[in-house]
């Protein structure tokens, strides 16, 4: 808690705004039932009803209410791309200690795989994965899985290969250590830092491919993400030579870009203290 | 009088890290003749690094400087940035810490070089790589040298262009910084005559920043000895390496190798107390602190003609001066004189011997210097003060002397712990007298059990006796401990384990200790001094290098060559 | 042998990248002509029979795994990359006519931006912590981490639609009447202004903070101390010490991000309907035009491994401390 409170006040003022904005926006998702005075996904009014006290953000060309499904895309947006975060993390902080902790063949297959896999431009294979296997949240999940874990992978690989030259843990295998208790009892703590900003910034870059592949008529229609409900609007034949614009496209597109944005100001904050260290 | 190149008042330096200065130098002054060689020692972080930058205006963007660093008497700091670079390597040039990075990894050597000269003398490139390549071969390179890159060259013959670097362009000063670190032996000692070759040739002034002891003696003629930002001593090098005013400046002098060649090496102890004030830097490791050093700095002030001195007690305190003491006794064969004309001094901290063969009066002179022997003639000041009336022997802070023979000096029917507190009580010190006895036994590493301090003396050992006798003399916390022979009588081991502890607590409490022995390689192993006694007079003194090295006395030059022999008797 | 390890590495690379693509309509899950019908069920109404029938024979599924792969490698050496039955037309043919509309796209953005972002990054670093530097920084960040689509919508709804300053479509005027050639250029330009200034100001931001980040570094080495102290001009410093020292891994920085160009590339077609690579990638998944869409991944794919080598050899070559060991 104290190390909570510690990290809180280095923040800069970007970061503690943008820690604001996280916040709120993770409480519109965990609540967005609450929340939300209409169903996201029903007829509720006219369509195209402008912003008003009943509908804050008005209805889109069927008129459903577009404040619910932020409010509904928040929980799938955050839900899936934190998901998506703290999985590949996990993996690819699992694969890096290892093929570290344990070199020769191991380390020189993972090394050659996040070679060509960094080679590989990710939005192209995303789109032609996707489009193979068919657009649902499970397969979006898995293709953003299988190409997210890659970067803390090798970040945590380097880090743990530097400190399996520190004479502290040089002298902890001469007593013995084995990978278990290095692990647990050196390279965790050490790496902690490391992999909460992998994950934080992850978070952004999964919320950002999944809407890409939204806006590419790759997503998954029966949930309703940010990129989705974009992906509707820009698909509305007359859309450029109206108003509706104005709150069916700029609704989800500057949610995208808070939220982005939070979780980037945020993770440069972040990155600078665990590199000072506490 | 030569002129003076530049003059440094009052230059504080202070890092700016988050909200709080951290100072990397004090109100630092000092100054430097045409053509002459002034160094500044100092351990790392004393900010010796930072005064060079600062003269070259290359520290970080998070310091703050203030005071005066004047060049042929304009202010270096107020200059602005075209006038600066018009002073900058072609009137003051650096040759810095070597290390890969200080030469551009990109850029050939003599690139680097000549660029200087087309800078500063306008030089077209072609004249400008000719120089170069001049200066390349005057510092031991070849002309090819010219194209290398930095990482193809050694770390010698780096250091070699880094001086070429630095002199090409003639400057008036050159400042460098640890030119030596980091070379092995050989190395180090051509870049040294190459740079006292170039000095002499050139006259360029040089300021060499070092915390290594012996490049310093081999380049300078002067020298300033810099402690956590401030200046503590200054004076002439070979007086400074001679004789020293401050604590600090001995400490540092006792740590090195290349000055202690025959005694064990023995660091400045380790800082006692974790208080700090706004006075001496030294405050929480000196020996000898008084109350002021806590609170006032001390300023830096003239001794004598080109001595200058920064403490409050006036440098290392003398704690016991004999003069003229002479001492005869009367046998069946007439009057003996056991002492004649003996002169010395001992300073706080320190460890002097004195060595002689038996007979020589040695002991005499220590019994008469602790106040057990009446003299017949001289004078002892104890602590500048004539100590005919003092009871040294029976106050806290006073004298104490350990006896040769462990038997008879300790009563055997006492037990330990009447024996250790015999002193306190005789003079109705202390209260809790039992806790010290403990303290002290533990110090001088015997158990403190209640068991142990109920033992009888007799059932001691010869070691734990001497061991016992220790610890009555120093709980009665001494100046000053004589030590007479105190191993004669044990075992090689004992000796060697007595000795080195009774140097550990000097070295630790900062006591001054006067050892008396026959035996000249275990003085050269502890002493700080020597002085030899012969026939009741003190023939020779010094310290054990130039005893060894620069022997004067027949006496003595007998008893080094004696040495010698037994040495090879043991090796052939 | 070392020397020639890379050679090995990136054939290696390259096997993967194309038995990748070989696997993957292989490995979907089902029966990959499903999907050759709508969505709901219906057999989409521009494929025939005929269309079906060829796209069997271009994936030879009948035949045995080996056989189809072997198959799949020699039709690629000539490079022959199978036909596009929506467009009815070879896909090299396809994507080389769309070609010619990406790669000046790409190239005008990266020239730009790698320019402007090095440059800014410099002068950031080197007035480090000044209010240039604060607001440059904070710019970039927030350039950097929008994702490209979404400035394009932006720019697309402001400077398109409604100041109408330009086209929000297509690379030139659809049934245009270009009396002279000039105008015809001079309208290619004007579609072509808000896309690329889209792709340029996503890519800006990483170049400006890895300048930005590595003249600091550089800034803090001590033969900076050194080139300071020698008193020469601060314009010698910038640069013939830092740029010299920067340039290298700033190259490579930018052959190194294409991939992710080509990705913002991708999407900033499609936001402006402008006809190039990534534009037909996306109708080609609406269409199910799958040799069309394998065809364009693998060209891209490609085209940026060839660039990351490419950037891996620069900084080795402008590296004197790499050459020879």
């Amino acid at each position: 808690m104290d190390k909570i409170k510690k990290i809180y006040k280095k923040l800069t003022i970007m970061g503690k705004i943008s820690l604001l904005i996280f916040i709120i926006f993770l409480i519109m998702g965990v609540f967005s039932g609450k929340i939300a005075r209409f169903p996201h996904d029903n007829i509720v009014a006219a369509s195209f009803v402008s912003p008003n006290k009943t509908h804050l953000l008005g209805t889109d060309d069927l008129g459903m209410d577009i404040f619910a499904q932020i409010l509904y895309g928040a929980r799938v947006s955050i839900g899936l791309s934190l998901f998506v975060a703290i999985v590949s993390t996990l993996i690819g902080a699992s694969v890096g200690i290892v093929a570290a902790y344990y070199g020769g063949v191991i380390d020189r297959l993972l090394i050659r795989l996040i070679d060509v896999l960094t080679i590989i431009p990710s939005l192209p294979i995303l789109i032609i994965i996707s489009s193979f296997w068919g657009p649902s949240m499970k397969n979006i999940v898995i293709i953003l899985v299988l190409l997210s874990w890659i970067s803390p992978a090798r970040i945590i690989r380097s880090k743990t290969l530097q400190l399996k030259e520190e004479p502290y843990i040089l002298v902890a295998e001469y007593y013995g250590a084995g990978f278990l208790h290095l692990t647990r009892k050196h390279f965790i703590i050490e790496l902690v830092p490391i992999i909460l900003v992998s994950i934080i910034k992850l978070i952004s870059r999964t919320i950002v491919s999944e809407a890409s592949l939204s806006f590419l008529g790759l997503g998954d229609p029966t949930n309703k993400t940010w990129g989705l409900v974009l992906n509707f609007a820009l698909g509305f034949q007359a859309i450029y030579f109206t108003e509706y614009w104005k709150w069916w496209v700029l609704s989800p597109l500057l949610a995208i870009i808070l939220l982005v944005l939070a979780v980037a100001f945020l993770s440069v904050d972040l990155e600078k203290i665990a590199n000072t260290r506490l | 009088m030569k002129n003076i190149l530049l003059e440094i008042e009052n230059l504080n330096i202070d890092y700016f890290d988050g909200e709080t200065p951290l100072a990397a130098t004090k109100d630092i002054g000092f100054s430097i003749f045409e053509g002459e060689t002034l160094g500044i020692i100092g351990e790392s972080g004393s900010g010796k690094t930072s005064i060079a930058n600062a003269i070259m205006r290359i520290l970080p963007a998070n310091a703050s400087v203030s005071g005066r660093i004047s060049y042929k008497n304009r202010d270096i700091l107020k200059m602005d940035d075209k006038e600066m670079k018009k002073i900058l390597w072609n009137e003051i040039a650096m040759i810095f810490q070597n290390s890969l990075d200080v030469l551009n990894p990109l850029l050939t050597i003599g690139e680097q070089i000549a660029e200087t000269l087309r800078e500063h003398k306008s030089l077209k490139r072609k004249e400008a790589e000719d120089i170069t390549k001049e200066y390349l071969e005057k510092v031991g390179l070849e002309k090819d040298d010219f194209k290398a890159y930095p990482h193809q060259l050694s770390g010698g013959m780096r250091q070699r262009a880094l001086i070429a670097m630095g002199l090409v362009c003639q400057p008036k000063l050159l400042i460098a910084d640890e030119l030596t670190s980091a070379l092995d032996a050989k190395t180090k000692s051509e870049i040294l005559d190459l740079l006292s070759n170039l000095q002499k040739e050139f006259n360029f002034s040089l300021l060499l920043i070092s915390h290594e002891l012996d490049t310093i003696a081999s380049l300078t003629e002067r020298l300033m000895v810099l402690y956590r930002g401030q200046l503590l001593e200054e004076g002439f090098t070979k007086e400074i390496l001679r004789y020293q005013y401050h604590p600090y400046s001995r400490g540092l002098i006792n740590s090195s190798t290349t000055i202690n060649v025959y005694k064990d090496l023995w660091g400045i102890p380790a800082r006692k107390t974790l208080e700090e004030g706004d006075g001496c830097p030294f405050y929480s490791r000196c020996n000898q602190k008084i109350e002021i050093c806590k609170l006032e700095r001390p300023s830096l002030i003239s001794l004598e003609a080109s001595r200058k001195l920064a403490c409050h007690q006036g440098g290392i305190l003398e704690v016991l001066r004999g003069e003229d003491i002479s001492k005869s006794f009367m046998n069946k064969n007439g009057q003996v004189r056991a002492c004649i004309d003996c002169s010395l001094y001992i300073r706080q901290g320190e460890f002097i011997s004195l060595v002689g063969q038996s007979g020589s009066g040695k002991t005499t002179l220590a019994n008469i210097l602790s106040g057990v022997l009446k003299k017949d003639s001289g004078s002892v000041l104890f602590k500048k003060e004539n100590s005919e009336a003092m009871k040294l022997g029976s106050q806290l802070g006073g004298v104490q002397i350990v006896f040769q023979d462990p038997f008879s000096s300790i009563n055997e029917n006492f037990t330990v712990l009447d024996a250790v507190r015999e002193p306190l009580q005789i003079n109705k010190l202390e209260d809790q007298v039992e806790e010290k006895v403990k303290e002290y036994l533990s110090r001088v590493e015997l158990e403190n059990s209640t068991g142990y301090l109920a033992r009888r003396i007799h059932s001691l050992s010869g070691g734990q006796r001497q061991r016992v006798a220790l610890a009555r003399a120093l709980i009665m916390e001494p100046e000053l401990l004589i030590a007479d022979e105190i191993c004669s009588m044990l075992d090689k081991s004992t000796e060697a384990n007595i000795l080195r502890l009774l140097k550990k607590l000097q070295n630790e409490e900062g006591f001054s200790m006067i050892y008396i022995t026959h035996n000249l390689n275990v003085a050269l192993k502890l002493s700080d001094r020597i002085l030899v006694m012969n026939e009741g007079r003190i023939v020779e003194s010094g310290n054990p290098v130039t005893i060894m090295k620069n022997p004067k006395d027949k006496y003595t030059k007998d008893l080094i060559r004696f040495n010698k022999k037994n040495e090879l008797l043991l090796y052939d | 042998m070392k020397r020639y390890k890379w050679i090995l590495d990136i054939i290696i690379t390259i096997l993967i990248v194309v038995t990748l693509n070989f696997f993957i309509p292989r490995l979907m899950p089902g029966d990959p002509f499903m999907y050759l019908e709508g969505e709901d069920g219906h057999i989409m109404s521009n494929f025939s029979e005929g269309d079906i029938q060829r796209y069997k024979e271009y994936y030879n599924m009948d035949k045995p795994l080996l056989e189809q792969y072997i198959d799949y490698l020699k039709k690629l050496v000539k490079l022959d990359l199978g036909y596009s039955i929506y467009y009815r037309h070879e896909v090299s043919y396809l994507i080389k006519s769309r070609l010619k509309w990406t790669i000046p796209l790409v190239a005008i953005s990266i020239l730009l931006s790698s320019f402007l972002g090095t440059v800014l990054g410099l002068i950031s670093a080197w007035k480090r912590g000044s209010f240039f530097d604060r607001l440059c920084y904070f710019i970039m960040i927030i350039l950097n981490e929008i994702p490209s689509f979404l400035i394009g919508v932006l720019f697309l709804f402001t400077l398109g639609a409604k100041y109408k300053l330009f086209p929000i479509s297509g690379g030139f005027t659809l049934y245009g009447n270009f009396v002279t050639r000039k105008e015809k250029i001079l309208d290619i330009i004007h579609h072509g202004v808000l896309p690329s200034l889209t792709l340029m100001l996503v890519s800006i931001g990483d170049y400006y903070l890895y300048a930005r980040n590595s003249m600091i570094n550089i800034l803090s080495k001590d033969y900076i101390k050194t080139a300071r102290a020698k008193g020469l001009k601060n314009r010698v410093i910038i640069f013939k010490h830092m740029l010299r020292n920067g340039i290298a891994p700033i190259l490579t920085r930018i052959f190194l991000s294409f991939g992710n160009i080509v990705g913002g590339a991708v999407l900033v077609e499609n936001v402006f309907a402008y006809p190039g690579l990534g534009k037909m990638m996306q109708s080609s998944i609406k269409t199910r035009d799958y040799p069309l869409l394998q065809g364009i991944f693998l060209v891209t794919t490609l085209t940026v491994l060839v660039t990351t080598i490419i950037g891996d050899k620069i900084n080795q070559i402008l590296d004197p401390r790499l050459k020879n060991g």
